[in-house]
């Protein structure tokens, strides 16, 4: 498990999610199209509040570590970052301290592919799921599997706000290798 | 009193005064209940957009003028079925339809809604034959696709069919001679009125035979006394166009006709109907009135001002019996027509009846100059319908798609007529088509400045007209800022007009804000669920947020409203290729390519479809045609080029990325894509070179992950090559 540079004092921005989306210009949210599931979920706090925009409410998980999202895809899909909105003043001991990311085509085949360490985070947390190498902007797979592995102050369950999942934008025409950059081309490319 | 209350409410009228015109025309009413007071209120009710409670009031109605103010009202709240039942009662035999041309040109309105396309062109054919300066009929027989040649429209028939009328009216002039042509602006108006009541010609060839060989004369119309020569008077109720004019003084010219309203209903089908009755008990005060004004200018015979109303300014010419001077002063006239910048119609009309007061001064004034007369109508005539003809072309070529040939016709016109916001935006559209974004641009900013020149108010109207288009322009151009300038301009202006959503949502859809977008564009088709580029535009944010269902649903609407908007046919087409259906595909292309064939656009996406369905040969000649529709759209040879690699003609496609690349030497996926060329001709270090280059010209993020795994491969022999991606 690697212990990659912990991401103290993540301040989070209240907002972050969507400022990031205009920085980059060619990201989008892919969750849309995915199966979300959780391992175990309290009445009332269940999977639906990771998905709901509202970052008063939150799912709690109710069972034994570790607490695990399952986000399926139906095709393989390119990923690129991972949001995650914790808040420590809120939720103390149900904050998520160590997180682990894995990939593969199901629940048999799952791989680690990134694993952090929050210490009292606020806000959006960015989660990369790009390699060291620049080839692997991206990462192609079926299924995303968040685990919290274990919480602030040795809390049993977590709290989790809010997830969003950022991958590539399609190439707007079809069937096309390369996307157009320069403006001349991308006049002709559309019709309105 | 019935009187009083008459004059009152026409007055009211042609101030705007509608709610107080409605209160006293209900008292006129419940006084004096005839069908004529009826349809004066259900006119009240009509400019007030009250549709609601004139067809309340005319239902079941039989007078022509009445049916056709219902039909008008039913119309106007979408009850397509009664509307037509009014104007064609019967279907055994062909009544006239009431209304004349307006009548003919409502009833196509109302079949093209319903969806009948043949018989909504018969009946714009019909209101063109009657009155040949019923342009929008002409407008929409061309949006349908079926316009006859501009030439052969605004002919020497309808030439004729227009002289024929203003003769007619001059002759029962002089025979009747009330006319009062020279003070008030009422004065033009009511010609305008004249000359549009004969619209039908076969009717009003025999109303005015009849009445030049002896007119039946009811006994409450009201005789000159001081025309000796003259006992004849027709009472005048006709319609006249209030639009422009400022009538202080009530019209003192009687015309009996049979009640109908004539070209008016030109304009009235646009919402703008201001129809004018006069009754037939015009008081005495009226009569002495204009006798006493006809005494004037029979004092006055030489010198007989002119005025020549447009709304705002008079302009007061001294007409001498000799010809010379005739013409001049009607195409002076015309000439002051052309400035005007709202619809042709009206200022045709004000021309035509413009002319017909000087060509009755004169007839008064010189009876031997009838022959002037009729070579000064000939040529204002004729010089209106070759405006129109041009007109006529340009706009038929525009939406043939034909845009080099409109632009071409269009250079024909004056300076003056070219710079009005209609052809100016004609012009525009014409350079949008092309894609040519810049000039479109150009054009559209030139409006822009010509009308902050002249009134704030007339920026409205032209920002409303061409700010759908103006936003998509400058969103094709990718200039944020004036687009979302643009758009905060047009909500500040009138939040209630369907463009101004439009441009807002193009501002929205520029930064990529999608679901943003197209709630604006909803609120577009809110405000007018006919604006069939409203829904495409929605197809077009569905499409972007990859929800094809929708995105095929507001296409197929956009559709079901006109067939001819070759942007839906071609938004489901790209829908296809997204969901790889690509035989559905290259239908709607086929489709889109019929109504527009010049469109290298969509040429280029036909032959992607082709290619993927695997008609390669098909899919290149295609190419070709693109390529040779428009000589500055480098994409064709893109595909060309990528279709060729694919096929594995590696040379040849190596060879149009050569001069590709000279042309376009910025763009990323070029170099890519010859990079990737080059490596299966296993010429690996021109491919190094080109990776390279395509790196260093900012490639999206998820390209440049794919160049950069290329260019690792390189160095790897091929066997251990194992991508999905590629």
């Amino acid at each position: 498990m690697a212990t990659e540079s912990s991401e103290s004092e993540e301040e989070g921005k209240i907002r972050g999610g969507n400022d990031k989306l205009n920085i980059d210009d060619d990201l989008r949210e892919m969750g849309k199209n995915a199966a979300w599931s959780v391992s175990s979920c309290k009445p009332g706090n269940g999977v639906a509040t990771l998905r709901d925009d509202n970052l008063e409410t939150y799912w709690q998980s109710d069972g034994l570590q570790p607490h695990l999202i399952n986000i399926q895809f139906q095709k393989k899909v390119k990923l690129q970052l991972v949001f995650v909105y914790v808040d420590f003043k809120l939720d103390e001991s149900y904050t998520p301290s160590r997180i682990s990311i894995r990939a593969g085509d199901g629940f048999h085949n799952l791989k680690e592919i990134k694993s952090v360490e929050l210490v009292k985070p606020t806000g959006w947390v960015c989660l990369s799921l790009s390699g060291t190498d620049p080839r692997e902007t991206f990462v192609n797979t079926f299924m995303l599997q968040i685990a919290i592995l274990s919480n602030h102050l040795n809390g049993r369950d977590t709290h989790i706000r809010q997830i969003k999942v950022y991958g590539p934008r399609p190439n707007p025409i079809p069937r096309q290798p390369f996307q157009f950059t320069s403006a001349e081309f991308l006049t002709y490319s559309t019709l309105r | 009193m019935e009187n009083l209350l008459l004059n009152s409410v026409e007055k009211n009228l042609s101030q705007f005064m509608f709610t107080n015109a409605i209160f006293l025309c209900q008292r006129l009413l419940a006084q004096f209940p005839s069908e004529v007071n009826l349809q004066l209120l259900a006119r009240c009710y009509l400019s007030n957009s009250q549709a609601y409670s004139a067809y309340y009031i005319l239902k079941g109605s039989k007078m022509p003028q009445s049916r056709y103010l219902f039909a008008f009202s039913c119309f106007k709240l979408d009850l397509l079925g009664e509307a037509e039942t009014a104007l064609l009662p019967s279907k055994e035999y062909i009544e006239e339809v009431p209304g004349g041309a307006a009548g003919h040109y409502l009833l196509g309105l109302i079949y093209r809604y319903a969806g009948r396309k043949n018989s909504s062109i018969q009946q714009f054919r019909m209101a063109l034959s009657l009155d040949p300066l019923c342009w929008e009929a002409y407008g929409e027989l061309c949006s349908l696709g079926a316009a006859e040649e501009a030439s052969t429209v605004f002919s020497n028939v309808s030439s004729h069919c227009l002289q024929k009328t203003c003769v007619a009216q001059k002759v029962s002039f002089s025979e009747g001679a009330i006319i009062d042509q020279l003070t008030d602006s009422d004065k033009a108006s009511k010609d305008a009125r004249l000359w549009q009541t004969e619209d039908a010609p076969g009717e009003s060839q025999q109303d005015l035979k009849i009445k030049q060989f002896g007119p039946d004369i009811p006994p409450d119309t009201y005789r000159q006394l001081n025309n000796s020569s003259h006992t004849n008077v027709w009472d005048l109720k006709t319609p006249s166009p209030v639009l422009s004019q400022v009538l202080d003084a009530p019209p003192p010219l009687l015309y009996k006709n049979m009640r109908r309203p004539a070209v008016e209903g030109l304009m009235s089908v646009h919402g703008e109907s201001r129809r004018k009755y006069v009754s037939e008990e015009m008081s005495a005060e009226v009569a002495e009135e204009s006798g006493r004004r006809r005494s004037a200018r029979i004092a006055a015979r030489k010198k007989i001002p002119i005025s020549q109303s447009f709304g705002k300014d008079s302009q007061w010419l001294h007409l001498s019996p000799s010809e010379s001077n005739y013409v001049p002063s009607l195409s002076s006239m015309i000439g002051k027509c052309k400035i005007q910048s709202s619809k042709e119609a009206t200022t045709s009309d004000q021309s035509i009846s413009d002319r017909g007061s000087c060509v009755n001064d004169d007839e008064y004034s010189n009876p031997n100059g009838s022959s002037a007369d009729r070579f000064s109508l000939v040529s204002g005539i004729s010089e209106v319908l070759n405006l129109l003809k041009i007109l006529g072309d340009g706009h038929r070529h525009l939406l043939m798609y034909n845009c080099q040939e409109a632009l071409l016709v269009y250079q024909k016109l004056s300076q003056k007529q070219y710079n009005t916001h209609w052809v100016l935006m004609q012009v525009g559209k014409a350079y949008f088509e092309l894609q040519d974004y810049f000039n479109a641009d150009s054009v559209f900013t030139l409006v822009h400045q010509h009308c902050s020149l002249y009134r704030p108010a007339s920026i409205s109207m032209l920002l409303f007209c061409f700010s759908d288009f103006l936003s998509l322009v400058l969103k094709h151009l990718k200039e944020e800022m004036r687009l979302g300038y643009l758009a905060q301009e047009l909500i500040s202006v009138d939040r209630l007009s369907p463009e101004t959503w439009c441009a807002v949502g193009n501002c929205y859809s520029l930064r990529k804000d999608h679901e943003t977008a197209l709630k604006m564009f909803q609120r577009a088709i809110q405000l007018n669920e006919r604006f069939t580029y409203a829904h495409t535009l929605c197809g077009h944010e569905f499409a972007a947020l990859e929800e094809f269902e929708y995105a095929e649903r507001c296409y197929r609407r956009a559709l079901s409203i006109d067939t001819r908007h070759y942007n839906a046919w071609y938004g489901l087409g790209m829908t296809y290729l997204h969901l790889e259906k690509y035989e559905f595909a290259q239908n709607q292309f086929q489709m889109a390519l019929q109504i527009n064939p010049r469109s290298s656009v969509i040429m280029c996406y036909s032959g992607i479809a082709l290619h993927e369905s695997k008609r390669n040969d098909e899919a290149l000649k295609m190419m070709e045609k693109a390529i040779i529709a428009d000589t500055k759209n480098p994409l064709p040879k893109y595909y060309k080029a990528n279709i060729l690699a694919n096929l594995g003609d590696y040379h040849k496609a190596k060879k149009v990325l050569e001069e590709l690349k000279d042309c376009a030497p910025q763009e990323s996926s070029v170099h890519a894509l010859l990079g990737k060329i080059y490596k299966q001709l296993k010429l690996y270090d021109k491919a190094v070179l080109h990776f390279g280059t395509a790196l260093d010209l900012n490639p999206s993020p998820s390209d440049a992950a794919k160049i950069k795994a290329y260019m690792e491969r390189l160095i790897v022999p091929d066997e251990l090559e194992t991508e999905e991606n590629l």
